[in-house]
């Protein structure tokens, strides 16, 4: 359905391509016949505004959710016994003969604790 | 919400069939990096983002629990292929990736729920059918009822889309992510992104409007249909 003006690009075509602009994802050319075309036809605006209005609704309520406490602490704890793990094996190990015997000398990698979580929320 | 640079990757991580390969090209990570070094660059970068991670695994699988285990599982792979992950590319399109993937290749066989699997060809005709605007003058109406609805309600028509459609809306509306990042995260060509993103949207909007309907926020006369 056409608004019923003469318009340079056709109401069709336009709305076929709502969401493109919307979307940001039409280039400059395109985008500014689009703005052309919602700046005069007002039916085209409105439906316009109400898609554009459905994203923000979206954005604004569906998000915004945290992750357990219990989750992130999981994780961290998880992480750290896998870079241990891998300290441990990437260890320089180095053998000396000694005259009372072999001493076997292990020097781990130190592993400090990172201060990121005492940021989080 | 906007964390990080969307500097698009042409290369985000191939997770699919659990299998993250290194990148090809040089990787700008040095390779003395050692463990302690790369799990504070972990922490730094990849661990804030956790949230929306968290988010997106509760909208894929819509219950608590198994966004948990995903993320979790998400996280350790992740950190497992930190070391190929090349710094300056899509930190935030590469861990939704391997979320993606893992919800994919893992977790949604172990659901219990039927996978609705809606074709993905769009027509033509179908274009045609959305572009048309109806000039009734009612759209603001349908907006202030559409406002009226809790959370919960928005939520829950999210969570009734079928699984492709909701990423995609997910990942556009709600991440603000370009139609190129989504098809890198979800592994399909941009066109099946518009088409998810197309449906989707569509039937999200139907769906709330008959909300609103329900609710008493909108009469049958200003539904403009």
């Amino acid at each position: 359905m056409s608004c019923g003006k003469p318009h340079e690009t056709d109401c069709h075509q336009v709305l076929a391509e709502l969401w493109l602009f919307l979307d940001h994802e039409c280039n400059r050319e395109r985008r500014e016949l689009l703005q052309r075309h919602l700046d005069e036809c007002g039916p085209c605006l409105e439906e316009y505004g109400l898609e554009e209005h459905l994203k923000a609704l979206l954005a604004r309520k569906c998000g915004g959710d945290h992750a357990p406490d219990a989750l992130k602490q999981r994780l961290r704890d998880s992480i750290r016994q896998i870079m241990m793990r891998q300290a441990v094996l990437g260890a320089e190990v180095t053998v000396q003969r000694a005259e009372d015997g072999t001493i076997v000398e292990v020097s781990t990698t130190t592993v400090e604790s990172h201060a990121w979580l005492s940021t989080e929320r | 919400m906007g964390v990080v640079g969307v500097t698009s990757t042409d290369s985000a991580e191939p997770a699919r069939s659990g299998q993250l390969e290194s990148s090809p090209e040089g990787t700008v990570v040095d390779q003395n990096e050692t463990p302690e070094q790369r799990t504070a660059r972990f922490e730094r970068d990849a661990m804030p983002l956790l949230d929306q991670l968290y988010a997106a695994a509760l909208r894929m699988t819509r219950n608590p629990a198994d966004a948990e285990d995903l993320v979790q599982e998400t996280y350790l792979r992740a950190y497992g292929a930190f070391e190929s992950f090349r710094a300056g590319t899509n930190l935030r399109a590469w861990l939704y990736r391997i979320l993606t993937n893992t919800y994919i290749n893992g977790y949604r066989k172990r659901q219990r729920q039927p996978v609705a699997q809606p074709s993905e060809e769009i027509t033509d005709w179908q274009l045609a059918q959305a572009a048309q605007h109806t000039s009734s003058g009612l759209r603001s109406a349908e907006m202030d009822a559409l406002d009226r609805l809790p959370d919960s309600d928005v939520k829950d028509a999210l969570s009734q889309l079928a699984e492709d459609f909701r990423m995609a809306v997910y990942l556009a509306d709600v991440e603000g992510f370009a139609y190129k990042e989504i098809a890198e995260i979800m592994g399909t060509p941009i066109g099946t992104v518009m088409s998810r993103l197309h449906r989707g949207r569509k039937q999200l909007r139907d769906m709330l409007t008959g909300v609103a309907r329900e609710r008493g926020f909108l009469r049958d006369a200003e539904v403009a249909s």
